[in-house]
């Protein structure tokens, strides 16, 4: 029996218990805040039962549920922002906004959580020099578009944690910075296209070479693109 | 084949994979559920009389198409995936247009602007995240157990997957089956310029029963 038949069993009984715990955690919860995330662990569990069917049919489906978890997360986060905004305006204006609390012992979970503002989280002082550097590095060796899109991420994240501090890059660096990542880039095009793909066409017993060329070339082309993307954004954001 | 719960069978509809079947059955709701969008796209909204205290004089209170866009539009794509969801023939495929239409009853009941109406979509909103749970996880395990997610192939032979079902049911009734009961929570029925709720409880009873015929339909 293969591996992925010989766990099948002990992976669903996985999810399932993951799905039952964070029921339980999200019912001790008194915040609207937590509860949202916590919700989330659900949708951690459906994929895990999702996978561990282990086809590719299997893999086909898991993309469908990712999408359909982030939809439903967003829109409920934009109701919590709504509800919260409207609460601030409620009490700037001093009106009583509990006024007409019907059928008030269903809303057992009143908020106190206070407001939510995104104040200098601990891990955004720790985490981002690390994990761009392990995303970087991650990218470099897959090569290709996917290995560029997880380079472009990470320098990505980097910068838009750093402007979140506020430790925004000056207006002089980036200037010239910006030109030439974005002269790096252009250079990086040229090889992935004349070097790697015309030379698939030209010469195909050399493919190998080609072939390296334009995989290693075409993934610093986008990760430095993204990542002239964020810094574009945190120079808009500084002025 | 299907003859016994839905009908005559007409034929299916083969984009790819995942096909569209249809029967008696299958029409009738197809058709419902767009005539409904059709009279929920060309309805106005509705103006209240509000009576006052102290005071005999009734007050009339209007609300103006362009406030209300945003409802009508989460209203109509309510409508269309019911609609669609009528005719699918895949089980993954229905579980998603449910999950569509679980958003689109947030997007309605959310776009009024007040704050116990909010609360009731944040609390429907929790519980159509928590569900999609048992609602993907039974699509997939029916995978696991019998290779296949067409309905028209799980109808033909019997595979044992009683509990798989009860799952899908349960998934199905927390992710679209429970909004009217949100819907009546945050008293919307009284918010003026108000049609286009009742999508909410179209879908939810269109959604029911053809979930029932599903799982009666597949062995």
């Amino acid at each position: 029996m293969d591996i992925v038949s010989f766990l099948f069993n002990k992976t669903i009984i996985v999810g399932f218990v993951m799905g039952i715990l964070s029921l339980y955690a999200i019912s001790h919860n008194k915040s609207d805040l937590h509860m949202l995330l916590l919700s989330d662990l659900v949708e951690g569990a459906m994929l895990v039962i999702i996978a561990a069917i282990g086809t590719d049919l299997a893999e086909a489906l898991i993309l469908p549920g990712l999408v359909v978890g982030m939809a439903e997360l967003l829109a409920v986060s934009e109701v919590l922002i709504y509800k919260n905004e409207l609460k601030n305006r409620a009490i700037y204006k001093n009106t009583s906004s509990k006024k007409s609390e019907l059928l008030e012992e269903f809303i057992a979970k009143r908020v106190s959580h206070g407001d939510i503002t995104f104040n200098k989280m601990e891990v955004l002082h720790t985490a981002p020099k690390f994990i761009a550097v392990i995303l970087v590095i991650y990218g470099a060796i897959l090569t290709g578009f996917t290995g560029g899109a997880v380079i472009a991420s990470g320098l990505l994240f980097y910068v838009l944690s750093q402007t979140v501090l506020g430790n925004g890059i000056s207006l002089n660096k980036l200037k010239y910075s910006c030109e030439s990542i974005s002269g790096f880039s252009g250079i990086m095009w040229s090889f992935w296209i004349l070097f790697g793909f015309i030379g698939f066409f030209l010469f195909p017993q050399k493919y190998l070479y080609f072939l390296l060329i334009s995989g290693c070339a075409l993934a610093l082309k986008v990760g430095s693109k993204l990542g002239l993307i964020g810094r574009l954004i945190s120079e808009t954001k500084d002025k | 084949m299907i003859d016994p719960i839905t009908g005559n069978f007409y034929g299916y509809i083969p984009l790819g994979d995942i096909v569209f079947y249809i029967t008696d059955f299958s029409m009738i709701e197809f058709i419902v559920a767009l005539f409904f969008t059709i009279v929920v796209y060309l309805t106005k909204p509705e103006k209240q009389l509000e009576s006052q205290i102290n005071n005999f004089g009734d007050k009339l209170t209007t609300v103006s198409l362009e406030e209300l866009k945003i409802r009508r539009l989460m209203a109509i794509v309510c409508g269309i995936c019911t609609a669609f969801a009528m005719l699918t023939g895949d089980l993954f495929d229905y579980a998603l247009f449910l999950a569509v239409v679980g958003i689109a009853n947030i997007g309605i009941v959310s776009a009024v602007r007040k704050s116990w109406v909010l609360n009731a979509a944040y609390n429907y909103g929790i519980i159509a995240i928590i569900s999609s749970l048992p609602l993907f996880g039974a699509a997939a395990l029916i995978l696991a157990k019998t290779g296949t997610l067409s309905i028209l192939e799980l109808a033909k032979t019997y595979h044992d997957i009683f509990y798989q079902k009860m799952i899908f049911a349960v998934g199905m009734v927390g992710e679209t089956g429970i909004a009217p009961f949100y819907a009546a929570k945050a008293e919307m029925f009284r918010a003026p310029g108000a049609p286009y709720i009742l999508m909410i409880h179209l879908s939810s009873l269109l959604i029911i029963v053809r979930t029932a015929e599903i799982l009666l339909t597949i062995r």
